[in-house]
């Protein structure tokens, strides 16, 4: 009963918020400075980073496993802090100006879950093609590379491209498409874009194929946060021009 | 280049004649509308081009905070000596005239860049303002430096929101590891850091106006320090 008092004042308190966040910042600061240093994360972006971490030392992934800790624990405490203000404060008179914190929290919580779910069932997968390429993408489906258009100025810059594919189930074309600069190809789940270019000897592309299942939940995130921030800076500027109208 | 110049001289003599900062700002906005006109697109690629615009957003966002600050004489100093000092840096940064490479011919490119030298800018105004006040201790100043890093903190989280997206369309992922996002989260937590100690009555004063001016010495690292020591898809 008493270790339950205990934990849930922890978790209640906004110290306990301010103190994870000093510990988050010295974990990301520690791994700003051993990242640089160790070619292991060259690969990091090969797989999903919860695999990438099972198969690397610990000597260089001890802060990675620290911050997931930290925020775990940092996402607790954020939501019984949430859940308890609301609670609290339900009668008060500026409701929204009391509530928008909470909907800046719940924002974050969402943005950690994508980056969960995306840690956790991430995919990706690279190949080099060249046109004519058929690359087998999920199950029966195959994607070839029709044609592939690389703009290039006369002082040898690359000024744009473009890459015509189709995607073909048992010999028939389900579905055409062209990839261009921020505009990947999206089918069934997974998006398809291009990584890299070569326009000599010959024309070809590196080729990214990836699923990142948070990526929606990141965006909503983004969206509930921004609402919630902005929501607070008007509010809060509203009413110190009231109080400053009566100074 | 000299029109890019221009700007230098009076900032530092607007220290004795305030009028001369609107007249360093008006050259600087003329020199980034040029330079923009000159290369078809935002001139917001490499250090010459986003010091410029982080000095010229330096100034901008200092004005408002005028009517409240008249009796604080130094903050205008300050800003004007900061805004020189990246006006010199920017002069001396190679410039990017090459065409931009498609990855970048976006407007989420844009709005992830222009938000977050907003921000930097925002968050240098706040360092300023927490020096002042651990000088003159006016609660004022710590109560503008809130208000600087509150927009701030909400240009700079659009900024990675925008980011994201771009990332997303352009790489296929939302995040990447590398030490520029590394160090954009040590400069986000940094400042939520800031917000929430405000909150507490033995963080607020000295203490918060403390954060705050170590929150832009981790700016300067972020924008200039990561960029120059290390590799990273900022990088272009």
């Amino acid at each position: 009963m008493m270790i339950g008092k205990q934990l849930l004042s922890f978790l209640l308190s906004l110290r306990t918020a301010i103190w994870l966040l000093c510990l988050l910042i010295i974990m990301l600061f520690a791994g700003a400075v051993i990242m640089p240093s160790h070619q292991e994360f060259q690969s990091i972006h090969a797989m999903p980073l919860f695999e990438w971490m099972n198969v690397q030392a610990s000597g260089i992934t001890w802060w990675l496993w620290a911050s997931v800790i930290i925020l775990v624990l940092l996402s607790a405490n954020t939501l019984f802090c949430s859940i308890e203000s609301i609670i609290k404060k339900r009668k008060a008179t500026q409701w929204l100006l009391l509530i928008s914190p909470q909907i800046v929290h719940i924002g974050f919580i969402f943005i950690l879950l994508a980056h969960l779910l995306s840690s956790l069932e991430g995919f990706k997968g690279n190949a080099v093609a060249q046109e004519g390429t058929a690359l087998e993408i999920a199950g029966s489906t195959v994607m070839r590379i029709k044609s592939i258009d690389l703009q290039i100025d006369p002082r040898g810059y690359l000024t744009g491209w473009s890459v015509d594919v189709e995607y073909l189930a048992d010999g028939a074309v389900m579905q055409q498409d062209r990839l261009l600069p921020n505009k990947p190809s999206l089918y069934k789940g997974f998006n398809i874009h291009v990584k890299d270019l070569q326009a000599y000897p010959f024309k070809a592309i590196l080729l990214e194929v990836s699923r990142e299942p948070g990526a929606l939940w990141a965006l909503a995130g983004g969206i509930i946060f921004m609402a919630g921030t902005i929501t607070l800076i008007v509010l809060k500027s509203r009413r110190s021009e009231r109080l400053s109208e009566y100074i | 280049m000299l029109l890019a110049f221009a700007a230098f001289p009076f900032y530092l003599f607007s220290l004795w004649k305030r009028p001369l900062l609107y007249v360093g700002l008006a050259l600087q906005i003329a020199y980034i509308i040029s330079r923009g006109l000159t290369l078809g697109r935002l001139p917001l690629v490499g250090p010459h081009d986003t010091l410029t615009f982080l000095s010229a957003s330096m100034i901008a966002f200092s004005l408002p905070f005028h009517r409240r600050l008249r009796e604080h004489l130094q903050y205008y100093s300050w800003i004007a000596l900061l805004a020189a000092l990246f006006t010199v840096f920017a002069l001396v940064a190679k410039q990017h005239n090459t065409p931009l490479p498609p990855v970048l011919k976006t407007l989420w490119f844009e709005l992830h860049v222009v938000l977050a030298f907003l921000s930097y800018a925002l968050f240098g105004i706040a360092a300023v303002l927490g020096a002042l006040y651990l000088k003159r201790h006016d609660s004022l100043l710590e109560s503008m430096q809130y208000r600087s890093i509150l927009i701030g903190y909400c240009f700079f989280s659009l900024s990675m929101i925008f980011g994201g997206i771009w990332a997303y369309l352009a790489w296929g992922t939302y995040w990447l590891w590398t030490p520029k996002e590394l160090w954009t989260s040590i400069l986000w937590l940094f400042y939520s850091l800031y917000l929430h100690a405000r909150l507490r009555q033995e963080w607020m004063g000295r203490p918060s106006a403390i954060i705050g001016i170590a929150g832009f010495a981790v700016v300067l690292f972020t924008y200039l320090g990561v960029s120059l020591l290390m590799k990273s898809s900022h990088s272009f």
